[in-house]
């Protein structure tokens, strides 16, 4: 990040790289359709390196991406086209991906259900659970540092996430 | 501090461990980042100077589907500039119709990635055109001001 700031443009690629999962993820979760949450990525990745200058700490750069894309998700600004649902958009897609023998069926039938469970979470909810997935991964070590994780700890707020999860995969008839 | 979910010996419970797997794979196969949107940030952010302010595109229902279809209006917004663009394909180019509220004769550019840039000056109703832009992605600015107090919108990229 401080090459970065120097204008090393590979510096500035490689942050690219590794952080716009975690800025298109919360984009997401905060209800942007797909398109839309191309544009805001775009939008907080020239903001930040705009201000640059003005974020001396690296390890507050993960959390200032967090931040600024929320408060772009709910500007109410240029954003009046509503969303699609993200159950309905993503629902289309889903009978392609899964080809149709029989295990394949009841695995798609399976899918369907957990990620309409999914979707019907809270926005907060989706974000720290869309967020929990990226930082468990070995090349999103600055979420998982953003996040502050303790290792091998799912934790209280993630927990409740995932609780209310699971009753809303109850609620449909879903199995656990 | 790194790897959390599903840690060998960590304390989430099966359930937890398999709902978080299942999440995992929709990222991947249902929601990922589209493929390119990466190289798009790089591009846009290859401007060689930063000090820019950022258009909130904002798109007519009856022209969502612009993106990558060669036709259609575009509208985008910042603070106090609207800029409208219509894009007209003609073979393997473009012919972007433009115009600026309030008008103002002032430089705009479109950067297209592997093309360079294309620029014009738009006239006193605040109206330009721009030929033959190549088709690709894409990225508008509009230089405003006079040099003594000098700004640049830019819009985020698009593939047209």
């Amino acid at each position: 990040m401080h090459a970065a700031r120097a204008g090393d443009r590979q510096a500035m690629d490689r942050l690219v790289a590794e952080l716009t999962p975690l800025v298109w993820h919360v984009a997401r979760a905060n209800g942007l359709d797909r398109t839309v949450a191309e544009d805001v990525v775009q939008t907080v990745w020239l903001a930040l390196f705009s201000q640059l200058e003005k974020l001396r700490d690296p390890k507050a750069l993960a959390a200032w991406l967090i931040t600024t894309t929320r408060r772009e998700a709910t500007h109410p600004y240029g954003r009046r086209t509503q969303p699609v649902p993200l159950s309905d958009e993503v629902a289309e897609s889903m009978p392609s991906m899964n080809p149709a023998p029989e295990d394949e069926a009841v695995r798609a039938d399976r899918d369907r259900r957990v990620w309409r469970a999914f979707v019907r979470l809270p926005n907060r909810c989706q974000e720290l659970l869309r967020l929990t997935v990226l930082a468990g991964r070995a090349e999103y070590q600055l979420v998982a540092e953003a996040l502050r994780m303790p290792r091998g700890s799912v934790g209280p707020t993630r927990g409740r996430c995932l609780d209310q999860m699971r009753d809303l995969l109850a609620s449909e008839g879903g199995s656990r | 501090m790194n790897d959390v979910v599903g840690a060998p010996g960590g304390t989430a419970s099966p359930d937890d461990e398999i709902l978080l797997a299942d999440i995992g794979r929709f990222l991947d196969e249902l929601d990922p980042p589209p493929d390119d949107l990466v190289q798009r940030v790089q591009f846009a952010l290859a401007l060689e100077n930063l000090d820019v302010e950022v258009a909130r595109w904002e798109r007519l229902d009856a022209y969502a589907g612009v993106r990558g279809s060669g036709t259609g209006t575009i509208t985008f917004t910042v603070s106090d500039l609207t800029v409208m663009i219509n894009l007209t394909k003609i073979g393997k180019l473009h012919r972007i119709d433009g115009w600026l509220v309030p008008a103002g004769q002032h430089d705009v550019e479109v950067r297209v990635a592997e093309h360079g840039t294309t620029s014009t000056t738009a006239d006193e109703g605040g109206r330009f055109v721009l030929d033959n832009i190549p088709r690709g992605t894409t990225q508008i600015l509009v230089h405003l001001g006079d040099v003594s107090c000098r700004r640049t919108v830019v819009t985020p990229t698009v593939v047209l």
